[in-house]
């Protein structure tokens, strides 16, 4: 535990000297519970299992004579099958740069590959769950869902497609919500189903920002599981990459393989926090273990670290 | 609900109080009051509402059908005191109930030319004018010419269509068809305009949503702009619907030689005042039907809605 420890620490020493080197593993000591999960200077080299690869960017708002920097220079490699986490205080950027990845937003500079193409707008490959009005209201949660995947996979008859949307209704545990239309369910249930279409239309990719910053706390941790399970599946199934804006540091830690935290003026990447805890996890199991609390209060300290400056910033202006 | 409940309601009072009236007060007119069709006015009209608190599940809709009674039998009772119990208003402009029914009744097969006229005019001119629906939806999907369309028919919009009836009377052969131009006029310039606001006012999460989704752009418009802007739509729509009304009864009446406004008209010309009222309620329940069906349809279209 106390090698746990120490690895920890250098890992985070590490990450803050230097952005571009974050986990670094110390070979044969790793413990059971630490994942293999490679520093991007090392990927590079086996090349192939880099999905998506952030290389460069900045955004900047243009208004009627405001210009505001939003992303700068930001990099960022994420894994096949890993699920990462961005925090950050609110406005540090994290909806922009979710937006360039979902094709939305087209960076002022720099470029994002995904499977080492540059991405041009929206794609297929990509399924995104939003805050809110991810749904559309004059469809039911049903046709909500096989109308994603009939844009995915337009060959399936609708019979087929129905079928699915059922399966992955029942996945969710909506199974009687089939006909009910997005009024009629609460922000939590329609966030079942919005994540119920990603699912369904089974993309490599899943981007979501904030999917679960609409409902009450107990919803939260019901969703979390949810989507805790589901990704992980059975343990054999191809993961999907997924990549989850929220400001719930015990969220984060819950659900990514690597933490991503973003600080604003102008919003970049500030540390990359590796979050090797075993798998599966479960939320009772986790809360208990003596790792989970050492990630939590290192991330802790950045976060308020991060707003402390601000404070003293603003303090100065 | 108890048969109290259902049955127990001051309308039934009214309605036999009405009918005991007609009976039994003497008529104070020398003119015939045919009280049988009076009385069998009342009790069709008693006859729905009894039906609708025998079958009805809901106790707000009884609750409302029997009130909606009160008020019916209400004037009809009024109606007949003045007119043929104690003759307190000028007979013939006033004619009493029983004479009114009776007219109608006889006349059942000339109005219903006058309706299929007028009515089909109005169905004409109206679906023509929904072509403001997919005009305002192409119009609306570029920034700049969305906002001076807008402007434009904000102004054309603005002009009431009933000016264009001796300019349409040079243009076209038949007093017809400037009518159906003239409905079409009332109704595309609202719906345009309710198109476009519509299609302006789309939220734009939908629209990110359309867009991850990959949605083509015909796709686009019509699984999302189309339904998100309905609401717009319907406002234009029930909008150019009453001023469809207005208009045509009114060119009825200068010009036609056939529907529920030349009915009025003429019949007013020679003094028939029994046929006069006649005519202005069946237009009052010609308008409130049609109002109805498109709002049966807005109900349909905007289920999903709340
Ligand atoms: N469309 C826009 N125009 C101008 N500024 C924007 C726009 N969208 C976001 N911003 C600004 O960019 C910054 C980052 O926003 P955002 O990415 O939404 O932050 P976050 O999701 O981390 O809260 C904020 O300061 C916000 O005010
Ligand atoms: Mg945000």
């Amino acid at each position: 535990m106390i090698l746990f420890l120490r690895i920890c620490r250098n890992t985070l020493i590490n990450s803050s000297k230097s952005q571009a080197s974050p986990a670094r593993n110390e070979g044969t000591d790793i413990p059971r519970f630490i994942h293999d999960i490679r520093a991007p200077g090392e990927q590079k080299m086996t090349n192939n299992n880099k999905k998506i690869e952030i290389k460069n960017i900045s955004l900047t708002y243009k208004g009627s004579g405001t210009v505001f920097q939003a992303l700068k220079d930001v990099s960022l490699t994420i894994n096949d099958g890993e699920f990462v986490s961005i925090i950050g205080s609110s406005g540090c950027g994290k909806s922009t740069l979710l937006s360039i990845l979902e094709g939305l937003r087209t960076p002022s500079a720099g470029e994002v590959l995904i499977d080492g193409k540059k991405i041009e707008g929206t794609g297929r490959d990509r399924g995104v769950v939003f805050q809110q009005y991810a749904l559309f209201p004059w469809m039911t949660a049903e046709k909500n869902i096989s109308f994603g995947i009939k844009q995915v996979k337009p060959e399936l008859s609708k019979k087929e497609r129905l079928e699915l949307s059922n399966q992955f209704l029942s996945k969710v545990g909506l199974a009687g919500a089939r006909d009910k239309y997005p009024r009629d369910l609460s922000g939590g249930m329609q966030q079942r189903v919005a994540i119920a279409r990603a699912l369904a239309m089974d993309t490599d990719i899943l981007l979501m920002d904030e999917p679960f910053g609409a409902v009450d706390a107990k919803t939260r941790v019901i969703l979390q599981e949810l989507l805790l399970h589901l990704w992980e599946g059975d343990g054999n199934s191809r993961k999907k990459t997924v990549v989850f804006v929220t400001h719930d540091i015990d969220e984060a830690i819950l659900l990514s393989d690597r933490i991503i935290m973003m600080r604003a003026n102008p919003g970049r990447v500030y540390q990359e926090i590796p979050v090797n805890l075993e798998r599966p996890r479960s939320r009772s199991e986790l809360v208990k273990s003596r790792e989970y609390a050492a990630v939590r209060n290192e991330i802790m300290s950045l976060f308020f670290g991060d707003i402390k400056d601000q404070i003293d910033q603003e303090a100065v202006i | 609900m108890t048969i109290k409940e259902r049955f127990l309601r001051y309308a039934h009072l009214l309605f036999i109080i009405f009918v005991l009236t007609e009976l039994f007060l003497p008529d104070g007119t020398r003119r015939a009051p045919l009280i049988n069709y009076a009385i069998g006015f009342a009790s069709v009209i008693e006859i729905m509402l009894l039906t609708v608190s025998a079958l009805s599940g809901c106790r707000k809709k009884i609750v409302m059908f029997t009130d909606l009674g009160i008020v019916i039998f209400t004037v009809l009772l009024v109606w007949e005191l003045m007119t043929t119990k104690f003759n307190l208003v000028k007979p013939i402009l006033f004619p009493p109930l029983g004479v009114l029914v009776h007219q109608f009744i006889e006349d059942i097969p000339e109005i219903a030319n006058n309706i299929v006229s007028s009515l089909g005019i109005i169905i004409q001119g109206y679906v023509l004018g929904l072509i403001g629906i997919p005009v305002g939806l192409f119009l609306a999907t570029d920034k700049r010419i969305s906002s001076i369309s807008g402007h434009i028919a904000g102004f054309l919009g603005a002009i009431p269509p009933i000016v264009y009836i001796p300019y349409g009377i040079a243009l076209l052969p038949t007093f017809r068809s400037v009518s159906v131009l003239v409905i079409f006029l009332a109704t595309f310039w609202p719906v345009l305009m309710g198109t476009i606001s519509g299609v302006n006012h789309v939220d734009k999460r939908l629209l990110d949503s359309a867009k991850v989704l990959n949605l083509s752009r015909t796709s686009t418009i019509f699984h999302v702009v189309l339904p998100a802007s309905l609401t717009q739509i319907f406002v234009g729509a029930n909008l150019g619907l009453c001023i469809s009304f207005i208009l045509l009864t009114s060119a009825e009446m200068i010009g036609a030689r056939a529907g529920l406004g030349f009915y009025v008209k003429n019949y007013s010309d020679l003094g028939d005042y029994t046929r006069t009222i006649v005519g202005i309620i069946i237009i009052g329940v010609v308008v409130v039907a049609s109002t109805w069906a498109v709002s049966l349809i807005q109900k349909r279209l905007l289920r999903w809605q709340s």
